[in-house]
């Protein structure tokens, strides 16, 4: 009876619901980031004695070029990943939500660089890159485009889109095969009267599948958003950040900072820093799609 | 009807272009992981091997990567199946339960999904230290499933907001406490986006590498992702042998893709990631 | 029945995930962290030393955690700050292991060298594991200065001679850019790679204490011997000296070696630990290689016998935490004995320990064994013999200078700006 009259009452349901979850978000995930916050107050190389600095460190951030570079990156990186992965990866769910031969082998296979690890990628794509042995010039140089070989990972002005580019590569069936499965949660009905009104495939998707995939669509940019800005894997793998920072994201960057060169409190800085750019972001972009909660 | 079949045409032509793209990186992982080390360094890298050797293949098992395997079965496994509990019960809570704090509480999860993982590396260290569980699987599976919440919260609270709430209504009427309603009602429902999650996590968590690399230490707590680097010496590299560890690594999903392919899609289906 | 069968196979994997290691009583066990992976060269002279003091102190189990280069550093300083460091572990010695002497993470060996241990070493190797005259570290790998590797075969196929001047360097590598030929194999993405250019041109322009004056600020670092050198490898980089987007080649993936083993390019500057990579790598190649000292500079100050490199590449320190130091003393003297140096020789390093001169066969190796014999000063690597916050703005701006994306002057007075900040003057 008493167990009946607490679980009636919704304070203690909601308390009861969310203590796992706050247990884990706070021993692992809230932590972190005051002690960052703390951190970026001193001068640190994560093992000696701690000099306390004041906000010296953000001061340095703020006229700091390589930091900005590599927000400006990771913006960059925001845009080519909405404008690549979404548009390519709507394209081929569509196709592959359609009865077409041999489509389950198409599936499988469209779906493998997502279970590569980003280790595998990176070192799969140095090879494609590589100017003398790689693939990728390699096709070039045989299809008479000899003139357009680069060296791919090496120059600091295509080094970033270079290295961007197996990204694309390994997320676009994430979204592939989330976009297939709403598609598929769309009524037949509303293709059958589509169809009925003598609509064309392009109208089709435009009128009836896109209008309905728009929450999916924002749920997705939201990850692809928050994602890119706090991308680390490939990149650092790729190019180390480099030549010159061309590559530099703040991850690569704080990482860099922090494990490298042994500056844990500067390190810090430029993780508090890319934590309130990413949250600052990812809100506004909610609110601007007011896709929000109990709406 | 040439129209058609000129579409038809388009759509293979694409596909085919799209497989090659996507396909390829694992034609160049498999041929080179029979070939022999001088061999990679002497032709080319995408000529075939001369002659197929399962050496490598030999090498990576004898390497302990059985062990590997089997570790990061384990961890991966419970920390989805936690995830999906735990992620669940506080979705439906911030979705359906008017506790006043639910923004407050969505928003903090949320922003959990803005935290750099390099930056929690040396506090969970500690952390995991002072909790006595260092250099053990379980060491893991904390900051699994709390890198993985946000997500996932994410995901499920957002699907959890588009069921009509008539459903609850009635049992509620009924005098159902929220427990049987999570239990009978939702979760049910969610189960799409349950695979949503699953998925996601698993592809994530089988993949992930730094906490693996500060939290365990010995060899028979290592996980498959360091496994890959045993062949990276100091001033050398054994490249097909780690091609055949990569391979090796990432046959397992794919066979499981494969035979859960369709369960997969129709899990989802209904409403994956639906807003 | 399917649930319940869940559960248990849910409880077991638990179980299995909840267990530590679990080791027998009276057991010690010594956990032992280096980068010795399954392909490292080294690997193997470090598993049999292992297995001699396994047999002689059956009590002890060695706990050996090899973990690839780059991640080993992010573990040990993760587990460092943590102050949760093995009981043994490998350093390359210098500013970087100081910074953990500082931090009274290390445990002092000197007593232990002084009780007849010092007489194993070269004392030159000592010295990069030695602070404030206390020993910390003992070298175990390679005394491994940098070379000019080159493929015997294409110098003798173009007719061109081994340059003995920075001139002759010129048209050795204008020669080969003619024949199509890479003239250097080098992969620069890795900083490091393309530091040797800088810190022999360095070196040969300004004598063997144009680096020290820098330092002890008698003099700068964008002095003229600084900004020569930088205009030396943007000279060699306008000729076309070494591969294409060099900034984006990965040492560690062998980018640089494979040019160097399809006859695409005919030199290789780097540490003599090449000659055992190439053994390891692509045996068959051997035959045609050896290797040269960095030719003098005209005018330049530094002896051309001069070698920059390290006079050991690894060192092992034991933690100050450890409950079993003196068994991880002995433990080390297996590192470092004779049957150690016999099997280092054998994977192909010069091992830093007295009286190895006389085990050496192989005729590359005895030449290498010589040449160190005969340098008159040895350079340490930049990156560590400066301090962590100007060896990464060295590394950085040299990159820059590959790519021309700075001038030398530039570079240098960058590199003077940081010294100045560090030094504080």
């Amino acid at each position: 009876m008493k167990t009946n009259n607490l679980l009636s009452n919704k304070y203690f349901v909601a308390a009861l619901f969310l203590v796992p979850a706050l247990f884990f978000a706070l021993v692992y995930l809230i932590i972190p980031i005051p002690l960052s916050a703390y951190y970026s107050l001193f001068k640190w190389d994560g093992i000696g004695a701690m000099k306390f600095l004041g906000i010296d460190n953000w001061a340095q951030l703020f006229s700091d070029t390589v930091f900005w570079k590599s927000v400006i990156n990771n913006f960059k990186l925001v845009a080519i990943s909405l404008i690549i992965q979404i548009p390519i990866a709507l394209f081929l769910a569509v196709l592959l939500t359609r009865q077409i031969k041999g489509i389950n082998f198409f599936k499988t296979i469209f779906f493998i660089p997502m279970l590569l690890s980003s280790i595998a990628v990176a070192f799969l794509w140095r090879y494609m890159y590589d100017p003398t042995f790689g693939l990728i010039n390699g096709i070039l140089n045989l299809v008479g485009l000899g003139h357009l070989t680069q060296s791919w990972l090496g120059d600091s002005s295509i080094a970033f889109y270079a290295a961007a580019a197996p990204i694309q590569w390994r997320f676009i069936p994430l979204y592939m095969i989330i976009f297939m499965a709403a598609i598929s949660g769309i009524p037949e009905q509303l293709y059958e009267a589509a169809e009925i009104d003598g609509a064309n495939n392009w109208q089709i998707f435009f009128f009836v599948t896109l209008p309905m995939l728009r929450g999916t669509v924002i749920n997705a940019s939201v990850l692809i958003i928050v994602g890119s800005l706090k991308y680390f894997a490939m990149i650092y793998a790729l190019t180390g950040g480099g030549p010159n920072h061309a590559s530099e994201l703040m991850a690569t960057y704080l990482y860099t900072k922090s494990f490298t060169e042994m500056n844990m409190g500067y390190g810090s800085t430029v993780s508090v820093a890319l934590f309130l750019i990413a949250l600052i972001v990812s809100v506004l972009f909610l609110r601007f799609n007011k896709k929000d909660i109990r709406n | 009807m040439i129209i058609k079949k000129i579409k038809a045409a388009l759509i293979y032509l694409f596909l085919l272009i799209w497989l090659i793209i996507t396909g390829y990186p694992m034609i160049f992982l498999v041929q080179n992981s029979f070939k022999i080390k001088m061999e990679f360094f002497q032709k080319p890298v995408w000529s075939l091997p001369a002659s197929f050797t399962i050496k490598n293949y030999l090498d990576v098992i004898n390497s302990g990567f059985y062990i590997y395997f089997f570790n990061s079965i384990i961890v991966c496994f419970i920390s989805v199946f936690l995830i999906i509990i735990v992620s669940s019960l506080a979705s439906y809570a911030i979705a359906r339960i008017d506790f006043k704090f639910n923004k407050i509480i969505y928003i903090l999860f949320l922003a959990g999904m803005m935290i750099p993982i390099h930056s929690t590396l040396i506090p969970i260290y500690k952390i995991t230290l002072s909790l006595g569980i260092y250099d053990r699987l379980s060491a893991l599976i904390g900051p699994y499933v709390a890198f993985s919440l946000p997500i996932s919260v994410f995901i499920l609270t957002g699907f959890i907001n588009d069921i009509p709430y008539e459903l609850e209504e009635a049992a509620i009427i009924d005098g159902a406490n929220r427990i049987r309603i999570f239990k009978d009602i939702i979760l049910p429902l969610v189960k799409p986006a349950i695979s949503t999650v699953a998925i996601y996590n698993l592809t994530l968590l089988w993949n992930s590498f730094a906490y693996a690399l500060v939290l365990t230490s010995s060899p028979t707590k290592r996980i498959l992702t360091l496994g890959l680097f045993e062949f990276q010496g100091q001033h050398g590299i054994d490249i097909p042998l780690t091609l055949t560890a990569l391979f090796l690594s990432v046959l397992p999903l794919i066979i499981l893709y494969v035979f859960l392919q369709e369960h997969i899609i129709k899990g989802m289906t209904a409403g994956a990631l639906k807003g | 029945m399917k649930k319940s069968a869940i559960i248990l196979i849910l409880a077991l994997l638990v179980s299995t995930c909840l267990v530590g290691s679990v080791s027998a009583q009276d057991q010690i066990t010594l956990t032992l962290w280096d980068i010795r992976t399954a392909s490292d060269q080294v690997t193997p002279a470090l598993k049999y030393a292992i297995e001699r003091f396994e047999s002689d102190y059956p009590q002890v189990k060695i706990d050996h955690v090899p973990t690839q280069n780059d991640n080993y550093k992010t573990k040990l300083r993760t587990a460092m700050s943590a102050d949760n460091a093995p009981d043994i572990f490998m350093t390359w010695g210098s500013t970087g292991l100081k910074r953990y002497v500082e931090a009274n993470k290390v445990y002092d060996l000197t007593s232990a060298i002084e009780s007849g241990w010092r007489d194993n070493f070269m004392p030159a190797a000592m010295d990069l594991g030695t602070f404030s005259d206390h020993v910390y570290g003992v070298p175990v790998t390679n005394v491994a200065p940098a070379y000019i590797w080159y493929r015997t075969d294409l110098f003798e196929k173009y007719g061109i001679s081994l340059p003995k001047t920075y001139a002759d360097l010129k048209e050795v590598v204008a020669e080969f850019v003619e024949n199509g030929i890479t003239p250097f194999a080098l992969a620069n993405k890795n900083k490091w790679t393309g530091s040797m250019y800088y810190m022999y041109l360095v070196d040969r322009i300004g004598g063997s204490d144009a680096l020290q004056k820098a330092i002890n600020r008698t003099g700068a670092f964008n002095d003229q011997v600084f900004v020569e050198a930088g205009e030396k490898i943007q000279e060699l980089v306008k000729m076309g000296a070494f591969p294409d987007g060099v900034n984006g080649l990965d040492e560690d993936a062998a980018q640089s070696r494979m040019l160097l083993y399809t006859d695409r390019a005919a030199m290789y500057l780097m540490g003599s630990w090449a000659y055992g990579t190439i053994k390891n790598e692509n045996a068959d190649i051997l035959t045609k290689i050896d290797f040269m000292n960095f030719p003098a500079v005209e005018s330049g100050q530094g002896d051309p016998s001069n070698l920059v490199g390290t006079p050991g590449d690894n060192y092992y320190s034991i933690s100050a935490k450890s409950e079993h130091k003196e068994m991880a003393v002995e433990f080390l003297k297996y590192l470092t004995d004779e049957k150690m140096g016999e099997s280092l020789i054998a994977v192909g390093n010069i091992p830093p320990f007295q009286g190895v001169g006389n085990k050496i066969d192989d005729p590359i190796m005895k030449k290498n064994y010589q040449t160190v014999q005969a340098a008159h000063y040895i350079q340490l690597w930049y990156d560590q013999s400066l301090p962590l916050e100007l060896s990464q703005v060295h590394l950085n701006t040299t990159q820059a200078l590959f790519s021309l994306e700075i001038t030398p002057q530039a570079a240098a007075d960058k590199m003077e700006a940081a010294a100045q900040e560090y030094y504080g003057n």
